[in-house]
This record gives structure tokens, sequence and C-alpha cells, in this order.
């Protein structure tokens, strides 16, 4: 493994003292990577793959700048692959084509590879349909043809997944699950903010919409460069609970808002891995809820072991503890941290729910849940989140939640919402 | 790690070192009196028994009197609350998580003619007490420690504390240090020791304990100590009869002890204004000697015994007048029979002390229980 050089250091917020009879422990755990092997150092990066699905359906000629900012885009990324990186683009239809190379297969980036694949790229044409369960199985079957140990892919889309359903996609999604990364991208007026999340969350990656196609170029090629700035392939999260705990669930909550509960994989009986993908020099943050058996007065234990790993290797580890006490003084303080993402957790939710029944109608749970969301956007300080809940409700009173339901909105604007709500941000330095 | 151990509290230190980095014990006046090995028994109390251990081995201990001691740390081998016996390298145990405890619920400790025994008490679900007791020469020492339940893992500072300041007397009257500045040291290496439990983050709450030890020389009794744990003087014949009275020889650092016996009466006067930890504002330790006129023993205990019997005399009819180890399970179980609201440690310890009955170290004696009666959870 190349993650020498590397150093992961993990940090716990929590409050470890618990009143008699309970046994809900919180706790969230910073992991940050840093060190030579991401700084550019000494230090062997691991061999990288990455596959760009462009989509190429009938929409994407109107305006005609989704295709042609498409195809910069996709030039930059593949002007930015490192010599030796393996790469292919894909057209996206309602079927999939291979666009570069010529060949089934994954070809290395070299001075003139990257300038076949740009000038294939140039000759890409905007006509068809959109099934991108098609598109990414033909991904999931380039990788297949490669050793590389990070493996990533970009997914861009203008539309929704009109040529196939629901259910084949996340049929699609079951087999290409640890298979590849996928960040997928909206760009345009007509992308779906939930199947945007749900490729990039079953697949590991980030999900993002664009209305402006020309941001597209330095968006594919910070992905290109992210991915090729990974310094550990495979990482897991491994969590050791003690006998008779319950584990209620284990979330990324930074950067964005992931559950990773039911992607438990069992080492052991009181051992489960969850996997993360690869890291770079990235911070990232857990929240971790445990049910131990409620212990007396002065007892301690374990609650949890949180440790990272990449194969045997561990990474990180950090302690999670519960300490029983009377002091009251010390039970009932809240950590900062757990409340923020607790707090952040519910936003993401209260916007999801909030949109989908303002799709289907529901002013009343709209309202209330849209009202709740600029109450918590605003108190957590989340301020893109708060101008992007603007374009969808009108503020009355953000501290209290009231809000109205703006008639006229932009499609794009509420799927922005959507794609974005599982964004968090961290803890102001201030309320700490 | 240094080739050097400190003379204090036994804590690895640099060869070039001036200052001992645990426990600021000046290393440079102890290099001038010739190269120690120290103790085997460290600070921390490790898995593993400590004790008894002959003090100082090596070419320069064959000059000195040979020392033996017992102390009640011992990490126990399975866990207390499920039996498994695999524990992870933070001391909890791998299959439920409870943290590892430092010492059994009861322990006896039985050098002949001194003795000691500790119990979990009925209401406490640890025993966060520990004793110490040793020979040197014809010289005897005893140090009890009480952890102070409210603070953090007090097992771990009140069984570090008692096996660092029992091998630092040892060591320390080994090396015909006068019995003052051998409790200094002791209680210096004691409070190195607590601090240590805190571990590297030390948080607001940190391991504390109570400190008293005692040195029996044929011509005087000096205590020494740092909170509410006593050290009484019981006298084998009544004051009538020509010898010292029995007596309280320590002073408590609680709020009634030093402001007055008004105060008891309140529910602060019994909270400790001094102890051993991480957060103590002041360890330098009280001192006293003490020449009896006649023969007795020594008895130091902690407040899981005298709160039932707080008066000397009363204390010295209670004691039956056996060998050492009989009279204190004798004292123990006269707590327990009381309610045993508390951890109870008792140590006796004849004056004058009579070499002559002092087991050697391969006879030295540790008895451990565990989990040998259920918590009593009513009144």
């Amino acid at each position: 493994m190349s993650e020498q050089g590397v150093a992961f250091q993990a940090e716990v917020f929590q409050n470890e003292y618990l009143p008699a009879g309970a046994g809900v422990v919180d706790a969230v755990i910073t992991v940050t990577a840093s060190g030579a092997g991401l700084t550019g150092g000494p230090v062997k990066l691991p061999s990288t793959a990455q596959v760009i699905m462009v989509d190429c359906s009938g929409s994407m000629a109107d305006p005609p700048t989704k295709m042609s900012e498409a195809k910069r885009a996709t030039a930059a990324a593949i002007d930015a692959l490192r010599d030796g990186v393996e790469f292919a683009i894909v057209a996206g239809r309602a079927h999939a084509e291979l666009v570069y190379p010529a060949s089934r297969g994954l070809v290395a980036a070299t001075a003139k590879t990257r300038a076949e694949a740009t000038r294939a790229v140039t000759r890409l044409d905007a006509s068809g349909g959109t099934a991108m369960g098609q598109w990414l199985t033909m991904a999931n079957e380039l990788f297949a043809t490669s050793s590389a140990e990070v493996r990533h892919a970009i997914l861009l889309t203008d539309g929704r997944n009109q040529h196939e359903t629901p259910e084949q996609l996340a049929q699609v999604l079951r087999r290409c699950e640890g298979r590849f990364v996928c960040d997928s991208r909206g760009v345009g007026a007509d992308w779906s903010g939930t199947e945007l999340r749900t490729i990039a969350s079953a697949l590991l990656g980030t999900a993002d919409g664009l209305a402006d196609p020309a941001g597209l170029v330095d968006d594919f090629r910070a992905m290109t460069e992210a991915a090729m700035g990974k310094a550990v392939a495979q990482v897991s999260l491994r969590l050791w609970t003690p006998a008779g705990a319950t584990i209620r669930f284990v979330k990324q909550a930074f950067p964005h808002v992931e559950d990773l509960t039911p992607r438990r994989r069992e080492v052991s009986a009181r051992v489960g891995d969850y996997d993360l993908g690869a890291w770079g020099a990235e911070s990232r943050d857990y929240h971790l809820c445990v049910e131990v058996p409620p212990g007396t007065i002065g007892d301690e234990m374990l609650a949890a072991r949180v440790s990272l790993v990449a194969g045997d290797e561990v990474l990180s580890q950090s302690l999670v503890r519960a300490v029983w006490t009377d002091d009251t003084a010390l039970s009932t303080r809240i950590n900062q941290r757990v409340a923020h993402y607790t707090g952040q957790a519910e936003l993401a939710d209260a916007i999801q729910e909030g949109l989908a029944a303002r799709e289907a109608g529901d002013v009343q749970t709209a309202t209330a849940k849209l009202g709740r969301a600029v109450q918590l956007a605003k108190e957590s300080g989340h301020t893109d989140t708060a101008k992007l809940l603007a374009k969808v409700v009108e503020v009355v009173d953000a501290r209290t939640g009231t809000v109205r339901l703006r008639q006229k909105v932009a499609g794009v604007d509420a799927e922005l919402a959507n794609v974005r709500s599982v964004k968090t941000v961290r803890v102001r330095p201030a309320s700490e | 790690m240094g080739d050097r151990l400190c003379p204090a509290c036994a804590s690895a230190v640099a060869a070039g070192d001036a200052y001992c980095e645990a426990c600021g014990q000046d290393l440079a006046s102890e290099a001038a009196a010739g190269p120690d090995p120290g103790p085997a028994a460290g600070p921390d109390a490790g898995p593993g028994p400590a004790a008894p251990g002959p003090a100082a081995p090596g070419p320069a201990a064959v000059a000195r009197p040979a020392g033996v001691w017992l102390t009640s740390a011992d990490a126990p081998e399975a866990c207390p609350a499920c039996g498994a016996r695999e524990f992870g390298p933070e001391g909890y145990c791998e299959a439920c998580g409870q943290r590892r405890g430092s010492a059994a619920d009861h322990t006896e400790l039985d050098l002949g003619t001194l003795a000691a025994v500790t119990d979990r008490g009925l209401r406490h679900h640890r025993n966060e007490d520990a004793v110490g007791i040793g020979t040197v020469g014809d010289r005897l020492v005893a140090v009890v420690c009480d952890g102070v339940s409210s603070s953090v893992r007090p097992d771990a500072a009140s069984t570090g504390a008692a096996a660092a300041a029992t091998a630092a007397l040892i060591d320390a009257l080994s090396r015909q240090q006068s019995p003052v500045d051998a409790i200094v040291a002791a209680t210096r290496a004691a409070q190195a020791a607590a601090t240590l439990a805190a571990g590297a983050e030390p948080g607001s709450n940190p391991p504390a304990s109570t400190f008293v030890c005692a040195v029996v020389a044929d011509d005087a009794i000096t205590v020494g100590w740092v909170g509410d744990s006593r050290a009484y003087w019981l006298p084998d014949h009544p004051a009538d009869g020509g010898g010292s009275a029995a007596t309280c020889l320590t002073v408590d650092d609680t709020v009634a002890a030093r402001y007055g016996a008004d105060l008891s009466v309140l529910a602060s006067g019994e909270s400790l204004v001094r102890w051993l930890g991480a957060d103590a504002p002041d360890t330098t330790p009280h001192l006293r000697s003490f020449t009896p006129s006649g023969p007795g023993r020594l008895l130091v205990c902690s407040d899981g015994l005298y709160k039932y019997r707080p008066d000397a005399d009363q204390l010295a009819a209670l004691a039956p007048r056996d060998a050492p180890l009989p009279a204190a399970a004798a004292l123990v179980r006269f707590a327990l029979d009381c309610g045993g609201a508390d951890n109870i440690t008792v140590a006796l310890l004849p004056f004058p002390p009579d070499p002559a009955v002092t087991v050697p170290a391969d006879q030295a004696a540790t008895v451990r229980a565990r989990d040998s009666k259920e918590v009593d959870q009513d009144e």
C-alpha cells in the first residue's frame, strides 16, 4: 500500500457522562489525513483509473451551450489526467457508447492518447434518450478490465432517467457498489436532485448540479485532480461495540450527510466494517450513536472503538467512552458537535421531505418542513442552504421558521436545494 | 527509554535529566549517592502481581537491609462484569467494554508481624481503596489510599499511589534515609502515580485519592498524610496503666477538621480540602512523629472503618488481641456488619516492631478474592 507518509489523525467529540439508567452514547469523530503522500512528496500514489460518462441525449442540444460546455469540460478532465492514469470516455444515451478508446477497455494517459480522446470528444453530438443504468454498467465493465487501485467515474446528465425504471437503476447500482466511486453532476434545468444523490450515495461520491454549464470545466478538472490525489485507495471505518450494544446509526456528517448504518459488513461478532472509498488530503466527520446496557454510578465502559483501516492496517483509532455519574452538571452537558450534526441531519431530512411534499401538492407539510429547514439553516450558519431555500420559499422570519411557499419557482432551484440538502457545514469556532 | 529509574516514583528517566519528568524528584543529588536501580514496582499498576519484591536487587543492595513489600494492586485476569479474559490495550474488556479495575474486591496482605485487609464493602461496586505494607530490616511501613469516589477512575489513583508510595518508602529506608525523608519521597511518588492515572487528558475531574503512610521504628512512629485516611495509636494497656493513651495521630484534611467541628453538621463538612491527583492544589504531606511510652499497635485505615467508630478508645477496645492478620480481618468484618457503606481498609503494625516474626519474602502471602458477595442494594 502507499499510505506510507500519510498521517491519519482522529479526534473524538462527545459527552461521555451519563446519568444512572441512561445508555445512549453519541460521539462525533473527526478524521483528517495529511502528509507527504498527499502534498506531492516522494511517496508513490496508488494507481488510478477514470471513466467519464457524458450525457449525449437530444436535450443536451437545448440550449446548445450545454453540449459545447460538456465537451470542453470533458476535454479539461482529460487534459488533467496524469501520465499513466487509465481512462475511457462514454457517451450516454438510451444505451451507452464507448467514445474512446476504440476497443473495449481502458487506456493509459499519454500525450498521444489524451489528444486522441479530446478529438473523439469534439465529435460528440446530442441525440437519443437517457438510461443512466446503461452508462454505469459500461463503466463497471471498463473498470473490470483494469487493476487500478483508485477507480473514479464522473457522470454528467442534463435530464431525468427516462428510459429505464428506478428499479433498473437500483439494480445496476447494487452491482457497481464497491467497484468504483462515482461523482454525479446535473447541468441545465431538468435533472433530478434525487437521482443524482442516489447514484452518488450508492457509489460513495458527491452529487451536485450546475445551473450554468460554464461552471463544468472547473468542476470536471477539480474532480479529476481530487481522484488522482487519493493517497489510500480502499478505506473502511471499522467499528467495535461491546456485547449487548445496539448501533443506532453510523453517519458521515461532514462534508455531506451519508447514512452508513445499512452498509455494515460483519467482521466478527462485535466488529463491523463500513466502506468509505478512497482518501486524499481531506477531513471528514462521522456521527456515531450507540446504545449500551445502562451502568451504575461510577461505572466506566468502552462504548465503541472507531478505527479507520486500509486492509488490516489501522490508520487511526478513537475511543468512545461511557461514564456514569450522579453529577448532573456533567451528565446534562451537551456536546456542541453532536448537537450541531444532529441539527444538520435534521436539516437534510426537512429539505428533502419538504420538497417532496411540495412536489406532491401538500402545501401544509411543505411549508412546515421547509420552514423548519430555514430555521435550522439560520441557526447553524449554513448560509449556502439558506440562500437556496430562499429561492423556493419566501422567508418571513428565519428565527421562527415562518415561511410561505413561492408560487413561481424555477425547477432547477428546487433540484439544487434537493441535491445540496446533504451538504453540511462544520461548527463555527465561536460556538464551541 | 532511560537506563535509570527515578528513586522517588520509579519512572524511567533519561541519562542527562536533572529532575524526574513525572514527579519532579531532584536526580542530581541522587546521582551523587550512586546509581540506583530502584524498586521493581512502578507507579502505574500494570497487569500481574506488583509484589512481593525484594528491594533494589544488584550489587548496591548487598550492603543494605533487605526490603519486602506487598500491595493490593492487581489488575484482574477476568472481567468482573462478564468473566471474559481479554482486555484491549486501553484497559477495557474486549467482550463487554467494562473498564478493567485496578484491584480485587477483597485482598489480604500478610507479612507475619504486620498485615492488612482491604474490602469493597457492601454498597460500592468496586474497591477503590488500596493498601501496601512492607518491612526494611526492623522497620515496618504501611500505606493506605482511598480513591475519591466523585472523581473519574479513583481506583487507578489509589492503587497507583499505594504501590508507588510503598516501593518508594522501602527504597528510601533501605538507603538509610530518615522516616520523614522517606515519607516525603513516598508522598511525591504517590502524587506522581495519581497524576499519571489521569492519562494524557486529565479532564475536569481527574482520578484522585487520599494518602496516609506510616513508618514504625523501634524508637518512634512517623506518619504522613494528605486527605482523610487516618492512623491511630492503639496501646496494649489502657492509659491508667502508665502507657500512652489511645489517640488518632492524623488530622483530616476536611472542611470540618480545618474550620471547626461545628461545620461537621453541614453536608459539606466531610468534603476533602486536600487530596492527591492531577488537580490537587497542595500535596505536601502533614507529618507527625510519636514515641509511645509502651507497647501497642498502629492502625492505619480508611474512613470505611472509622466512620463507624471514630473514637480511638473505641477502636482500641474493638481490635482483638490476635495476630495482625486476623485482627485486621476482624475490624473489616466489624465495618461490614455495621453496613459496609464504603470500601474498608485496615493495616495493623506492632510497636515496637519485632523483626524476629517478620516473614521472609518467599513466605509473604497475598490472598485475593473477587465478587465474594453481592452488593447489598437495600439499607
